[in-house]
């Protein structure tokens, strides 16, 4: 494996380690991680059950403190930062997309849409709004609520949320996980555009290989090690690589 | 089964607390309310026991006092080791100013020392000779005297006596005592003190081996039907039973205070049984999927109320012991009478009555939350999301609350426009409480646009949590109406009494100004003589001689009450119904309204009056008069001249002087004050004394009632807090949601805190507009014409308060819910 500094990265982690608990109770999540995002690519993170793939996006998203090393978003040494910057540095620069529970149910999908400018105190680019809504295909959808929307609407308006702040990256957390396969689909080609034609920054957690396949690289991770990676990938090829990393 | 409800309830420990709380509380104040009671029934009955040991005999008269020659007769009769007769008449004591003290004579009593002695002294001893004298404490401690201190108390003749004070005693229960001071004297100085000729009750001592039984019927043969005569064990029971009468009173005020808390809490289980079986639903379900029959879910759910309702009730009992005594420390230092010293009771009918009252309100207050738990379905086990509650209001409920509203407001109507008095306050009252509970049924409905209504502010300046915190507000609209309505309690009741004690307050003192045409009254001494009290004579003239004072008018009556002389037309204002006062000369007459309805006259007529010194006398009806303010009106009032040709020179009733134009208030009380030390028993009040005293009372009662009422409002801040702290277990994965798209800690908190606020504003509203507006009927049902006040600025602070408790209630949870790690709460399903 590589290791290049590569100066265009959205993302960059040095020597990263997770520990929970001490003694001989303690887990090693992630063991010393070394890698790092481009910008404007969308990079698929996968392994096996357990291998840390989840604790590696939320510390790299600065949801979760790190043990040991340093984790750079942009300019910035998010290890380093209090909470109250940490807060302030993802309502800036960090978009969300989670497996569940995205959006607010008070909320209607147009509110649930610009909630990150607005709890930053920042106009929406009504020019980006009609683009993101246009692309997601929801202009019809966006006088109603979450409880009024199917899974695969409601993923969409979370990927729309997540690009409308037009964030440095983009973390998704197995967005497809409670979608059936057609609207899996939709929520994955609409990432894929987004990185293509605005230039997004995704880093997206998965264990699906065809999810995988919708990434420019794919970074496998095994027992909190970065053990390969893949890039241009094919269903078939990520599937190879799992059986061979699960072997 | 058993056994998982058990678990629960220690998992949710923590959770239980606050609703153990709302019913400790509860409880803790009915509990407070026997043991308060109990205890002063209990000192009752050990001092009048104690009494009862040293007295075999009571003679009492049933009228007129008891001569001396029976003291005589019963001292030589058979089987009487001992007798003392109990003088008991009027000695105005002097103040250190030498003005008589209080608008009541003191009594002065014959205090003896002696094995039939029931005295109690606080310091000293009894008076041992005709020098010395003791004084009630009470009495001491207002004006300021000590032991060895001296006194000086006015004789029958009106001359100074001085005595040397010796001891302090306690009244105890004695009312009439404890109202007008006592000053005691050996028995042939008390009589001669106080003039009376006879007793107003004699004690017996029985001789070795004769029982009190025996020693009465010998007495009471002696003496025939002319008095009445118990044991002193009788005695006893009498006085306790005197005594309890005021006691039932403030058990039932109190009670009502303490159903008032208890229906609020009963709100708060409600609620908090509710949340806990929604966020169950899939404990319930998993139970249910493994076999529990719907029975079982529903036994579980009352099982763990009746839990949490027993060990609170018992911790309740605990509290009520601290309030009771709480209660009689603060009922002594009112001076009120009751027995200092006793011992805090907790009888087994306070914990008998605790535990029931507790545990029923609370098992009761379960029932529909646990029949909510029967209705989940074993496959809900299996969702993973829960489902937002939708609301619609059914038709049903529209209906019921419908029929409640109107029922409540036409009783409401019923007792203003038809009924008055008693009657019509106590039917209004009921109608603000049926109207009530139209708006407990109908306030799901109303707590959405209340909601938007009192989050309009905080929606425009808190920005983005401001916004979600009201759309929160708004989310469960039942929950959030049962949590709000047991603080709307709370505030309609403040309300509605500021309204009342506002407005009673306002009336009070627009007719005092009305009655007041003058700067000062002077009055005499009550409880000197029967009849109305009358000043010497020379009085009014004595006045008229200072410089200081301008105009000096007095008001006489006959000693039925019933003809007064008219007095100077500044202060006597009435309405003239017909006729008029000019025509009012020698011989002619002005009658009140009923009263000439009585007698069937009008002007023109010819009455007859009985007088004094001229017998019957006709005259001729001049005017008929309506109420005066000041003197109110008598039946019948002539001119001056004709009444001191009827009556003679009798003292006046009332004299009223107006300080000169050009002199200061305060000199020209200082000169009438010094006019009258000729005469101490006069009492000088100016409208600035009256009002003060007015005003004392007012704040005194006030107070009172808003303490009682705290803990209602206290327990219905628990329940917020509750509701609160579920929802946020509720959204928890909303608000990590929130938090990583960047919401601060701060705003989080902020978020809740604005939640509270809004439930907390709403609450009070309601309270407010419902308080108000029955603050309203209720003073209408009142017959006199009453000013209609709503004391905005107090009324304003309800609101404020009521917000900010909100707040308060909500700085655990909204702490807890911002310090949540956001990987964890998203973790959790």
């Amino acid at each position: 494996m590589t290791m290049t500094t590569d100066v265009r990265a959205a993302v960059v982690a040095r020597g990263l380690s997770k520990t929970y608990g001490q003694g001989d109770a303690a887990v090693h999540a992630l063991r010393g991680i070394d890698v790092s995002f481009a910008t404007g690519a969308f990079t698929a993170i996968m392994g096996p059950s357990g291998s840390g793939k989840s604790t590696l996006m939320h510390c790299l998203a600065g949801l979760d403190t790190v043990s040991s090393g340093h984790v750079h978003i942009g300019d910035a040494d998010i290890t380093t930062l209090s909470d109250k910057q940490l807060t302030l540095l993802r309502r800036e620069r960090i978009g969300f997309v989670f497996q569940a529970f995205n959006l607010l149910p008070t909320l209607t999908a147009e509110q649930n849409i610009r909630l990150p400018l607005e709890i930053a105190g920042r106009q929406a680019d009504q020019v980006l709004m009609d683009r993101v809504v246009e692309t997601v295909g929801l202009r019809d959808r966006l006088s109603h609520r979450p409880s009024q929307l199917s899974g695969g609407q409601q993923q969409r308006v979370a990927v729309a949320r997540a690009l409308i702040s037009k964030p440095q990256v983009i973390f998704a957390d197995e967005p497809t996980g409670n979608l059936d396969s057609r609207s899996g689909a939709e929520v994955l080609s609409f990432l894929r555009r987004s990185v293509r034609e605005l230039g997004q920054t995704i880093v997206m957690v998965t264990h699906d290989p065809v999810a995988a396949s919708y990434a420019d690289r794919v970074v496998f991770l095994r027992d909190g090690l970065l053990v390969s990676e893949v890039t241009q990938p094919t269903p078939q090829s990520v599937h190879d690589m799992l059986l061979k990393l699960e072997a | 089964m058993l056994r998982t409800t058990l678990a629960g309830l220690v998992a949710h420990r923590l959770r239980l607390l606050l609703t153990s709380l709302a019913i400790t509380l509860g409880v803790g104040f009915i509990a407070g309310t026997f043991v308060l009671t109990d205890t002063i029934e209990q000192g009752f009955r050990q001092l009048f026991t104690a009494d009862a040991d040293k007295v075999a005999v009571a003679v009492t008269p049933k009228d007129e006092d008891i001569p001396h020659e029976v003291l005589a007769k019963l001292t030589a009769l058979p089987g009487v080791s001992g007798a003392q007769g109990l003088v008991r008449g009027t000695a105005p004591l002097l103040d250190k100013s030498g003005r008589a003290a209080g608008s009541t004579a003191t009594s002065g009593i014959s205090v003896e020392a002696g094995p039939l002695d029931r005295t109690s002294y606080v310091t000293g001893t009894a008076p041992g000779g005709p020098g010395e004298a003791v004084l009630d404490e009470n009495t001491a401690r207002t004006r300021q005297f000590e032991v060895g201190d001296t006194v000086t108390v006015l004789d029958l003749a009106e001359k100074r006596r001085q005595f040397t004070l010796v001891g302090l005693i306690d009244v105890g229960v004695d009312q009439h005592l404890a109202y007008t001071g006592a000053v005691g004297f050996d028995p042939a100085t008390a009589r001669e003190m106080t003039g009376e000729k006879g007793y107003h009750e004699i004690d017996l001592a029985a001789s070795a081996g004769v029982s009190p039984e025996t020693l009465k019927q010998t007495v009471a043969a002696a003496l025939g039907q002319t008095y009445t005569v118990k044991t002193g064990e009788e005695l006893a029971r009498k006085l306790a039973l005197d005594s309890n009468v005021e006691l039932d009173y403030l058990v039932l005020v109190l009670l009502l205070f303490g159903c008032v808390a208890m229906f609020v809490a009963a709100l708060v289980i409600y609620n908090t049984f509710n949340i806990l079986v929604a966020q169950r639903t899939r404990e319930m379900a998993l139970l249910r999927c493994i076999g529990a029959t719907r029975g079982q879910v529903f036994r579980s759910i009352l099982l763990e109320s009746a839990v949490v309702g027993l060990v609170s009730s018992v911790l309740g009992l605990l509290v009520g012991l601290g309030l009771g005594a709480l209660g009689l420390a603060a009922l002594g230092r009112f001076d009120a009478p009751v027995p200092t010293g006793a011992s805090v009771a907790l009888t087994p009918r306070t914990i008998v009555l605790g535990l029931v009252v507790g545990l029923l309100v609370t098992v009761v207050a379960a029932v529909l939350p646990a029949r909510g738990a029967t209705r989940v379905a074993p496959i809900a086990a299996l969702r993973s999301q829960v489902e937002e509650q939708t609301f619609r209001a059914g038709l049903a409920r529209s209906l019921i609350a419908g029929l409640l509203l109107a029922g409540g407001l036409g009783l409401t109507a019923v007792a203003i426009w038809v009924l008055d008095g008693n009657t019509g306050l106590l039917v209004a009252m009921g109608g603000g409480a049926v109207f009530f509970l139209g708006v407990i049924v109908i306030g799901p409905v109303l707590m959405s646009p209340l909601s938007a209504f009192a989050g309009w502010v905080p929606r425009k300046v808190f920005g983005v949590p401001g916004r979600l915190a009201v759309d929160n507000s708004r989310r469960n609209p039942k929950r959030a109406a049962t949590t709000t309505v047991a603080l709307t309690i709370g505030v309609t009741l403040m309300t509605l009494i500021s309204v009342i004690t506002a407005s009673t307050r306002e009336t009070v003192v627009s007719s005092l100004d009305d009655q007041f045409p003058v700067d000062f009254m002077i009055t005499a001494q009550y409880g000197r003589a029967d009849g109305m009290p009358l000043l010497p004579a020379e009085v009014p003239a004595t006045l008229r001689t200072l410089p200081e004072v301008g105009l000096v008018a007095e008001m006489r009556q006959d000693d039925t009450g019933e003809i007064a002389s008219l007095p100077d037309r500044a202060v006597f204002r009435p309405e003239v119904l017909s006729g008029s006062l000019a025509a009012l000369t020698p011989g002619t007459v002005a009658l009140s309204e009923p009263q000439a309805e009585n007698l069937g006259a009008k002007v023109g007529d010819t009455v007859s009056l009985t007088t004094a010194k001229a017998g019957k006398v006709k005259v001729k009806v001049a005017a008929l008069l309506g109420q005066d303010g000041l003197n109110g009106t008598m039946p019948y009032t002539i001119a001056a001249p004709d009444f001191e040709k009827y009556f003679g020179a009798v003292g006046p009733v009332r004299v009223y002087v107006k300080v000169k134009d050009g002199t200061a208030a305060d000199v020209s009380r200082r000169a009438v004050e010094a006019a009258l030390t000729a005469y101490p028993t006069a009492q000088l009040v100016s409208a600035a004394d009256v009002r003060g005293e007015f005003d004392e009372a007012f704040d005194m009662m006030f107070t009172i009632f808003a303490a009682l009422l705290g803990l209602a409002i206290l327990i219905s801040l628990l329940g917020i807090a509750n509701t609160l702290s579920l929802s946020v277990h509720e959204r928890t994965r909303e608000s990590a949601l929130l938090r990583a798209l960047g919401l601060t800690r701060p705003q989080l908190r902020g978020m809740l805190s604005i939640e509270a606020l809004v439930l907390g504003l709403v609450g009070a509203l309601v309270g407010v507009v419902i308080g108000v507006a029955f603050g309203w009927a209720a003073l209408q049902t009142i017959p006199n014409e009453t000013v209609f006040i709503v004391p905005v600025g107090q009324v304003l602070l309800y609101l404020v308060l009521s917000a900010l408790a909100g707040v308060l209630a909500a700085v655990l949870p909204a702490r807890r819910a911002a310090n949540a790690s956001i990987v964890g709460s998203l973790a959790a399903s």
